[in-house]
């Protein structure tokens, strides 16, 4: 315990210099505008700012490229409450009923539930980093491709009744985004499949210019023309109005809970990301709802969840990193590469050999994320006038923003093609009422299902039982059966019911 | 590495380049390139791979020490795809001019071309070294926890049980994989392989004990290595390296002739005017005596090279060759 404060007192000493606190004001504030501006996410901002950490100490350069990439949570619901559009690919599911709030006049009381379940998310997480981060980062080694699987498919099954409307559209969508994610290198062959021998396409379609595409460029096709109301500016701008009323504090609580140990839990992992967590969170609270048929229309659950569990999915992201050197997602390779420029080379020694480092950088993410939470609040009423630019300036700037983020996020040239392809398929799934959100996430889960997949019956030499065998997989996938079973048991018990009434007739 | 030993200004240098390279983009272009006067304007330098990479942070320092002497800013741009083949192939498409370099690999420029039948670019036709800047070995490693002590520990195992030790790798096609294979070759052992998207899940299932073995990256596997996570078997250069002075070479472990090393260059587009490569030799060899830059390959494993233009393409044709050999003998063509 002494040496847990001794640790704390050296953290705070190193993030509370003017040079640490300086850069974390820079990190955070960059990291928010990125999150806001949709297309530009914080893997281009970061990448960019790669290079000018050079000229600084490797503890504040940390401190600020982590800021833009938990800024930029915070950011990225933004522009999905506000226009339906994602400001960073991870925020898409915040779209689902953060816009509907908006149109309903709500946008500042999601914008403000969104900056909190964002605090309560990442303070969740930075105390797991504090206390636990070697022991989860140790637990997480015990995650193998077979319970990589089994948590994907508890993912997929969780979130098929993620949209509204016709459940086989959106089953459908998901096909479609799982046959999307099949384009690319095959991890276990190398062949390349479904490039049509473009080389742009041989890491597969760039999930950015997807997402983007999808729900960005589709959503401005969509008004034009269409002379669309925008979203109702709230009249009443006042502290007092966007804060919520007693009952709807009891209505938040919960799901931000939820999300934050959801978040928290996926973020551990390397290789998922918040992606997956807020999508997990949004499915998982849809599951367990009173009344499932609110989501969509403007649910707080909707918003509360995953906004709190992809703010803790980053900051967990930093555990597998930080206590043993795996960076889970590019981001935090940029950042490891940040640390390795400076001759510091993270891995299972180095929060006993860097301690001013690691506690400096932890305790700068207490301070970064109440600069957000405080930065936030008031902006609410800034971002919210946004709506009053007409659509006619406003649309143009943001395709801009769009085809610039995507440009950036990889050099790539290509990847605005593949934004304006998306944002044509978008728009027509639109037309015909085809939901955009399983797309994304088939897209997102469908390639490391695959991989984990193969990996799990190389590595056990083709055994199917390795997923039943082992543990943890098994849990999981025990986990999945309960859930289908939940979800057919009104059908089943319905037709249970008419057959007996049928044989009591008899 | 010292961060605070760079020219003063610099960064306003960089900018300033940026500006310079966005105007000089409005204006024809003055002029066949020629050796005098180079450079008049930024010369990039194309990482084939993310940022944050052993090769991005190596391309990144020799950027920093060329730039002075060139008298212009070298930019690093990151054209990840393919394994490499997205930024080699956009660098074999650049213009001849020296403005545009390449930071290619192993895998780049010299497996990619054995492996693949539908590359659009072919390495020996294609670029005109520069230089070949570094070379590291990798190394065998299994988890600190496992049985195998030796690498005869790991060939008995392997020939008493076919298709059963695993061995990772950050892919297909990468050195890792093929100095794998080389090794299956000539120990006649037949071990699986797991490829990954990426080191760092392969260093995840490593040290999850999920994998018996990786033939890593230097740089990645000696922090794990020193925090007595991973137990290294074998170094698989030719000679043992300084930065694990006790552990033996494949070779000297009873793999007689076992010799195999990643290694990392600068290339310009086939057509580079002479006179461009030599002044480009010229600065960036004289950068790989810095006393920063050595200090950095001695921390990180890497063995300075500085081959001559002439000298690199004949160490690359030979590497075509070795892994070519080892590609027909595993089967392991794609397309």
């Amino acid at each position: 315990m002494e040496g847990f404060l001794a640790n704390v007192g050296l953290g705070l000493a190193t993030a509370f210099s003017p040079v640490s606190l300086l850069f974390c004001f820079i990190g955070v504030t960059v990291g928010m505008g990125v999150g806001v501006l949709p297309g530009i996410g914080p893997l281009a901002a970061i990448s960019l700012a790669l290079p000018l950490t050079y000229y600084v100490d490797p503890t504040s350069a940390l401190i600020m490229l982590a800021g833009i990439f938990y800024g930029a949570q915070y950011g990225g619901s933004t522009a999905s409450i506000l226009l339906n559009l994602p400001g960073t690919a991870t925020s898409a599911v915040t779209c689902l009923d953060g816009y509907p709030m908006a149109q309903k006049g709500q946008a500042a009381l999601a914008l403000f539930v969104t900056a909190i379940n964002s605090f309560a998310g990442c303070s969740f997480a930075i105390l797991l980093v504090m206390g636990f981060a070697p022991a989860i980062a140790e637990a997480a080694l015990a995650f193998g491709s077979a319970e990589y699987f089994s948590v994907m498919v508890l993912g997929l099954v969780a979130a098929s009744t993620l949209s509204v409307g016709s459940p086989l559209k959106g089953l459908a969508m998901v096909v479609f985004g799982l046959a999307l994610g099949l384009c690319g290198t095959d991890v276990n062959t190398g062949y390349f499949r479904y490039t049509f021998g473009i080389l742009e396409l041989s890491d597969g379609l760039s999930l950015i210019a997807v997402a983007m595409g999808l729900f960005g460029v589709a959503e401005i096709l969509a008004n034009i023309g269409t002379g669309a109301a925008p979203a109702l500016a709230p009249r009443d701008l006042s502290f007092r109005a966007m804060l919520p009323t007693r009952a709807e504090w009891k209505q938040i609580w919960a799901p931000t809970a939820r999300g934050a140990v959801i978040g928290s839990f996926i973020g551990a992992l390397p290789g998922t990301g918040p992606g997956i967590a807020s999508f997990m969170a949004y499915a998982f609270e849809k599951r367990i709802a009173k009344d499932p048929s609110r989501f969509g229309k403007g649910a707080l659950e909707g918003i509360s969840a995953p906004e709190a569990a992809n703010n803790a999915s980053v900051q967990a992201a930093f555990i597998p990193t930080l206590s043993l050197g795996i960076p889970g997602d590019a981001v935090m390779a940029v950042l490891m590469g940040a640390m390795m420029l400076h001759g510091i080379i993270p891995g299972p020694s180095f929060i006993a050999e860097q301690p001013a480092m690691f506690w400096g950088l932890v305790m700068s993410f207490w301070v970064g994320n109440l600069v957000l939470l405080v930065l936030n609040i008031p902006l609410i009423g800034l971002w919210v006038r946004l709506l009053a630019i007409p659509y006619r300036l406003l649309y143009p700037a943001i395709l801009v923003f769009i085809c610039i983020g995507v440009y950036s996020a990889s050099n790539n040239v290509f990847d605005i093609w593949v934004v304006l392809v998306f944002g044509l398929i978008g728009y027509g799934m639109r037309q015909f009422h085809y939901p955009a959100a399983p797309v994304l996430l088939g897209f997102i889960l469908g390639p490391l299902l695959e991989e984990h997949f193969r990996r799990a019956l190389l590595l056990s030499r083709g055994n199917l039982a390795v997923f039943a065998e082992r543990p943890i997989s098994a849990v999981f996938l025990a986990l999945t059966l309960g859930l289908l079973a939940l979800s057919f048991s009104p059908m089943i018990r319905r037709r249970f019911r008419r057959a007996r009434a049928a044989a009591g007739e008899d | 590495m010292r961060h605070d030993k760079f020219a003063p200004g610099t960064r306003r240098g960089v900018l300033a380049g940026l500006a310079l390279a966005a105007a000089t983009a409005l204006l024809p272009l003055a002029g066949p390139a020629a050796a005098q006067g180079f450079p008049e304007r930024p010369v990039t330098i194309v990482v084939p791979f993310p940022p944050g990479g052993s090769t991005d942070l190596l391309a990144r320092q020799i950027a920093e020490k060329i730039s002075a002497p060139l008298g212009q800013p070298v930019v690093v741009e990151n054209r990840a795809g393919a394994g490499g083949a997205v930024g080699a192939n956009y660098v074999a498409r650049s213009d001849p001019d020296g403005y545009t370099l390449l930071m290619g690999v192993t895998g780049s420029n010299a497996i990619s071309s054995v492996l693949r039948d539908d590359l659009p670019y072919e390495p020996l036709k294609d670029f005109a070294p520069v230089s070949l800047v570094v070379s590291a070995p990798l190394v065998l490693v299994v988890n600190a926890e496992s049985e195998f002590t030796s690498v005869a520990d790991v060939i008995a195992f392997a020939q008493e049980n076919p298709q059963t030790f695993t061995h990772g790798s950050p892919g297909i096609g990468t050195s890792m994989h093929l100095t794998g294979e080389l090794f299956g070759l000539e120990t006649g052992t037949e071990l699986v392989h797991v490829p990954y998207a990426g080191s760092a899940a392969a260093m995840q299932d490593l040290l999850g004990g999920q994998l018996d073995a990786m033939f890593a990256d230097l740089l990645v596997s000696s922090e794990y290595i020193s925090g007595g996570r991973l137990r290294a078997l074998a170094v698989t250069s030719a000679a043992r390296h300084p930065m694990l002075p006790d552990v033996p070479t494949v070779a000297e472990a009873g793999v007689e002739g076992f010799a195999a090393t990643s290694w990392q260059g600068v290339f310009a587009p086939a057509g580079t005017p002479e006179p461009v490569l030599d002044r480009l030799y010229e600065v960036v060899t004289a950068a790989l005596t810095d006393d920063d830059l050595k200090a950095f390959f001695a921390e990180r494993g890497f063995m300075v090279e500085g081959r001559t233009p002439a000298a690199s393409q004949e160490f690359i044709a030979a590497e075509i060759d070795k892994w070519g050999k080892v590609v027909d003998a595993a089967g392991l063509k794609t397309n």
